[in-house]
């Protein structure tokens, strides 16, 4: 049942979904749905030193059969492409990308810009699909059919955060 | 090279490792010479090994001894690798799984591609790396039979621990299946997970 709070309708059908294990390199849109998954004991979360870790440790729980999601921004999409195409992709491991785009709307840094918009056209071109959240009516139907997706097509799925549901990551 | 320390062989070592360990025991390699010596010492379907994502075997084994509380997870991970993702350790030492043991061959190189000199040649030691990550189970054994027992004593006993091994640059002998669905089937069934 969605709530009034979309971080919260995340949770839920990550939950739903049975996926208990959450690795994370936390930003401004992201650390809200960490400190909600933090305060429900179904979740183990793990926060990470570099996103890369978190394709390993999410690939190590999936063969001993949980489901993991791996929280991250569209810099650190960029941390994980090698464990991506040589581990996930090949080796058929599903999860989800729970990914806080950066480089478009309210965007205030410049630097952010190359990779954020580079994120869909490299997901193509690995075979990864992306759904994006831009209301939070999208967000209990992209979280539940993205993430059976995963499982069902056997690969990783990416689930982004538009910058208009979320106001974005600026700190200004 | 260091004196300080008679270089071991990885492969007599992987087989010593072998010989110590219950059937239950989940193996995870890194990728190169620790999945081939693990496969010419005993391949089995308990047996993972990664094929590419340098760096990423103790990730791994961390997600997987955590999925699987009741089951004891051993990684073999080159230095180079440890080196590649020194992090890792940091997480493993804050995750904290008592049914980790983590082995490093350390023979100061990058074997596979040519014998180049890496860090820990010279100034530093992974062993205290992992010390200061907070794995406090840290040990650099002297010899084969310091090895053989501190691994034993590892399997039996709370970890995280951390095994630091300094091998000599023999060549590998054997390799391992190169299909990885293949090779993420068999083991998940060793550990008893139908795929969803």
């Amino acid at each position: 049942m969605p709530t009034s709070d979309w971080r919260q309708d995340i949770v839920d059908g990550l939950k739903a979904n049975n996926i208990c294990t959450i690795a994370h390199v936390s930003d401004r849109v992201l650390a809200p749905i960490v400190r909600l998954v933090e305060a429900d004991s179904f979740f183990r979360v793990i926060t990470l030193t570099r996103e890369e870790e978190g394709v390993g440790i999410l690939t190590g729980a999936y063969l001993g059969g949980r489901r993991g999601a791996l929280l991250l921004q569209s810099s650190g999409f960029g941390n994980i492409l090698n464990a991506l195409g040589s581990l996930a992709i090949p080796y058929q491991v599903p999860f989800v990308l729970l990914l806080s785009p950066r480089g478009g709307f309210a965007e205030h840094n410049v630097v952010q810009l190359a990779l954020g918009k580079a994120v869909p056209s490299i997901s193509e071109a690995l075979g990864i699909q992306m759904f994006e959240m831009t209301t939070p009516e999208d967000v209990p139907v992209v979280i539940d059919k993205g993430t059976k997706l995963a499982y069902v097509t056997r690969r990783p799925v990416i689930l982004s955060i538009s910058t208009r549901l979320s106001g974005g990551a600026a700190n200004r | 090279m260091s004196t300080f320390f008679p270089r071991m062989n990885r492969l007599e070592l992987t087989r010593a490792i072998m010989g110590v360990i219950d059937d239950d025991v989940l193996l995870v390699a890194g990728i190169g010479n620790a999945g081939f010596d693990l496969f010419t010492a005993g391949d089995r379907p308990g047996n993972f090994y990664m094929l590419g994502s340098m760096g990423m075997a103790i990730p791994i084994a961390l997600g997987l001894a955590l999925a699987q509380p009741e089951r004891t997870v051993l990684v073999m991970e080159g230095e180079g690798s440890v080196l590649m993702n020194m992090g890792g350790l940091a997480t493993v030492g804050r995750e904290a799984p008592p049914n980790l043991t983590i082995v490093i061959w350390d023979n100061a190189q990058w074997q596979l591609t040519g014998g180049q000199p890496l860090a820990t040649e010279s100034t530093c030691d992974l062993a205290a790396v992992a010390s200061a990550c907070g794995i406090s189970e840290t040990t650099t054994p002297a010899d084969a039979p310091a090895f053989t027992s501190t691994v034993r004593r590892a399997i039996d006993s709370p970890g995280p621990h951390v095994i630091l091994a300094k091998i000599d640059a023999s060549p590998a002998a054997g390799r391992h299946h190169d299909d990885p669905v293949f090779l993420k089937h068999r083991f998940m069934q060793a550990v008893g997970i139908v795929p969803d």
